[in-house]
């Protein structure tokens, strides 16, 4: 087993690495930027350095160069930044440097969404219909003769990036070349790739993703399904596992497909495999994360499976700790992202200090963050704060334990979307497990405030005495000069001071 | 006692608070006639306060620095204090001089010398801890001077305005 691993990332992945490396024994280093200095990352590993590059976490020549200098056996990427870049993988590789994730080969076919979906149909799999932009700066006939063949409406997606950021739906022509051409800039910004293709939007569907363990032995075991449904800005907002919206019969066939699919790319290490179900329940699938989700605590709540350790084993050669039957899955978990945003004012983010970080406690209650009191939230990276995980015996204990989680949760200098995340759990449609993909475009956030008159009252009497307070009337006044003892010692002052 | 009031989500609430001075941390109030007793237990960090008991009701909140925006877990509501000491129209007992009750800025002044006001007539605006504080009249007559103009910080006890 490796003896000193380096974390290749921030915020809540990093400390969530760093405290399965100090449990199985293993020295972490991480890395972080000035303005991250105040992360918890950077207070619980075993070493830290600082990288002054732009490129901050995503910088391979300065990652690299601090593993080598510090001795790191291994690199875990984390998700974001160096994970899931295959040149990375191989420059690791070629310094003798684990990377803790899939081979290099098969990242590269991953991140080719085209070419991923192109396997897979040919191995007998739904796919939703789609087709690539010619030319990069295809003129206005091409493109919409291309959008012809795919259909409306249809989404614009990064020929590497998939559906996370950077896609765009489209549900009429008119709106084509314009959704292309941001598109394009977003692709180019976030992946470094302008290429794009068309796909045939599913509409209303549900977002399944199967997590997968595969070790070098070829063994290969997936952790359930998550549904990721509830989406703002192609950013799940909660997942839960198990997805509602499945039949016992459709999980198996769920399953069973994500490991094929694996299987046909050889995949290693852990990664999603991620479908579409129409509403005539018909899986589609879409493409595989060859790296560790933001959302992977809620697959492991269920299973009881550590995910980070099994990358680790996985990577230094072992086999997995658990057969397929050995894993169990048990009661219903579900996780909200928690954004440092702010609901009231069009979901801006809200960066500052944490005056007060107060985590909800309890049986079933999971909190992953890189927050504590007296941090600074800076602005500079994703709204993300706090990854909020709960479980449950079955949904509804899930449920009203999330709703107690979000209650025990105190979060002040920041504002953020926990709010919105209260009010989500609590919509019926949503209480009976019934959304789908459609439900945040018809949600909205109710910005009116619980006017009962026993609450105004109290609040009422809450900010009278604050007012009182603050401006020190409720105390009798006692000139400062007094309260400090000064005065009396000054009397006593040597002689010649005076 | 100190009368307040404070308008949450547009609705005007008439305050009165008694701190009680034998225990530290614990007011009575009369929220629009009806009593209260309130208990503050971080009483020595009037700063830091975040929580509060109204009655046996603890009450987690957060108010913005100018008391402008509360949360409270049922959500997010729009204050105003008004602080009827500061601001509100007091008899007409003294020599006419209106003096700065605290000390701020000036930010508007209504009234110029010769003009005649009412009792409770908005002579000016004292702005001060991010709260602006109309200053009434405190009796009927003719202002006769105006020491103050728009932009100028007073201090405590400043002569601003005299009415005759």
């Amino acid at each position: 087993m490796f003896k000193k691993i380096l974390i290749a990332n921030r915020g809540e992945i990093a400390t969530r690495i760093i405290r399965t490396c100090r449990e199985m024994g293993i020295w972490s280093v991480a890395l972080y930027t000035p303005t991250d200095r105040d992360s918890l990352h950077v207070r619980l590993a075993d070493e830290a350095h600082m990288i002054h590059t732009p490129n901050r976490y995503g910088d391979a020549d300065e990652v690299l160069a601090i593993a080598k200098a510090v001795g790191a056996e291994a690199i875990h990427p984390g998700y974001g930044f160096l994970a899931e870049e295959a040149d990375f993988a191989e420059r690791c590789a070629a310094e003798g440097i684990v990377f803790i994730g899939p081979p290099p080969a098969v990242i590269r076919t991953l991140r080719n969404k085209m070419l991923t979906m192109e396997m897979v149909k040919r191995a007998g799999y739904r796919v939703p219909v789609y087709a690539e932009l010619p030319d990069a700066y295809a003129d206005e006939a091409t493109l919409q003769q291309t959008a012809a063949q795919v259909g409306y409406p249809l989404v614009v997606k990064s020929a590497r990036g998939g559906r996370g950021r950077g896609a765009r739906v489209v549900m009429h022509p008119d709106k084509l070349a314009d959704a292309v051409r941001s598109a394009r800039r977003e692709a180019q910004l976030i992946y470094g790739d302008d290429h794009l293709y068309l796909e045939r939007a599913i509409a209303p569907s549900h977002y399944l993703t199967v997590q997968i363990l595969a070790d070098v032995h070829g063994n290969i075991v997936h952790l359930g399904e998550r549904e990721g449904s509830l989406l703002r800005h192609n950013q799940k907002l909660i997942e839960e596992s198990p997805s509602p919206a499945l039949t016992d019969a459709q999980r198996e066939e769920l399953w069973t497909a994500a490991i094929d699919i694996a299987r046909l790319f050889n995949f290693q290490n852990t990664g999603a495999v991620e479908f579409l179900m129409d509403t005539a329940g018909h899986f589609h699938f879409t493409e595989i994360k060859a790296r560790i989700q933001i959302e992977h605590g809620v697959s492991e709540m269920v299973s009881g499976v550590d995910i980070v350790r099994e990358q680790i084993r996985i990577a230094a050669g072992e086999p997995l700790l658990r057969t397929q039957e050995q894993i169990r899955l048990q009661g219903w978990a579900m996780h909200c992202r928690i954004n440092a945003e702010d609901p009231w004012n069009d979901y801006l983010p809200s960066p500052g200090r944490l005056t007060r970080f107060r985590l909800p406690q309890g049986p079933d209650v999971r909190v992953d963050t890189y927050g504590y009191a007296g941090c600074a939230i800076p602005e500079r990276f994703d709204p993300l704060l706090a990854n909020l995980i709960v479980k449950g015996d079955d949904r509804a204990m899930c449920l009203s334990r999330m709703r107690r989680a979000l209650m025990e949760f105190r979060i002040v200098g920041v504002q953020t979307n926990a709010p919105l995340h209260k009010q989500l759990i609590q919509h019926p449609i949503f209480v009976a497990g019934t959304y789908d993909t459609n439900f945040m475009a018809r949600f909205r956030f109710d910005v009116s405030a619980n006017t009962n008159a026993e609450t105004c009252r109290d609040l009422v009497a809450i900010v009278a005495v604050a007012y009182l307070m603050r401006r020190r009337l409720d105390r009798p006044v006692i000139p400062p000069r007094f309260q400090s003892g000064w005065h009396r010692s000054a009397r006593r002052l040597p002689a010649r001071w005076t | 006692m100190h009368k307040l009031t404070i308008i949450v989500e547009n609705q005007p609430h008439e305050v009165e608070v008694t701190p009680n001075r034998a225990r530290p941390g614990e007011y009575t109030l009369f929220v629009d006639g009806h009593p209260l007793t309130v208990f503050v237990p971080d009483f020595d960090n009037p700063e830091l306060v975040d929580w509060m008991i109204v009655e046996d009701r603890p009450y987690e909140f957060i108010l913005s620095p100018d008391l402008r925006v509360a949360q409270i877990y049922s959500g997010r509501y729009d204050v105003q204090v008004r602080d009827k000491e500061i601001g509100g129209a007091r008899p007409f007992v003294g020599d006419g001089r209106v003096k700065a009750p605290i000390p701020g800025l000036i930010t508007r002044v209504y009234v110029e010398p010769g003009q005649a006001v009412e009792v409770g007539q908005p002579l000016l605006v004292l702005e001060a801890m991010k709260m602006e504080n109309e200053i009434r009249a405190p009796g009927r007559g003719i202002v006769h001077h105006v020491a103050v103009q728009p932009g100028q910080t007073v201090t405590l006890g400043e002569m601003m305005v005299e009415i005759q």
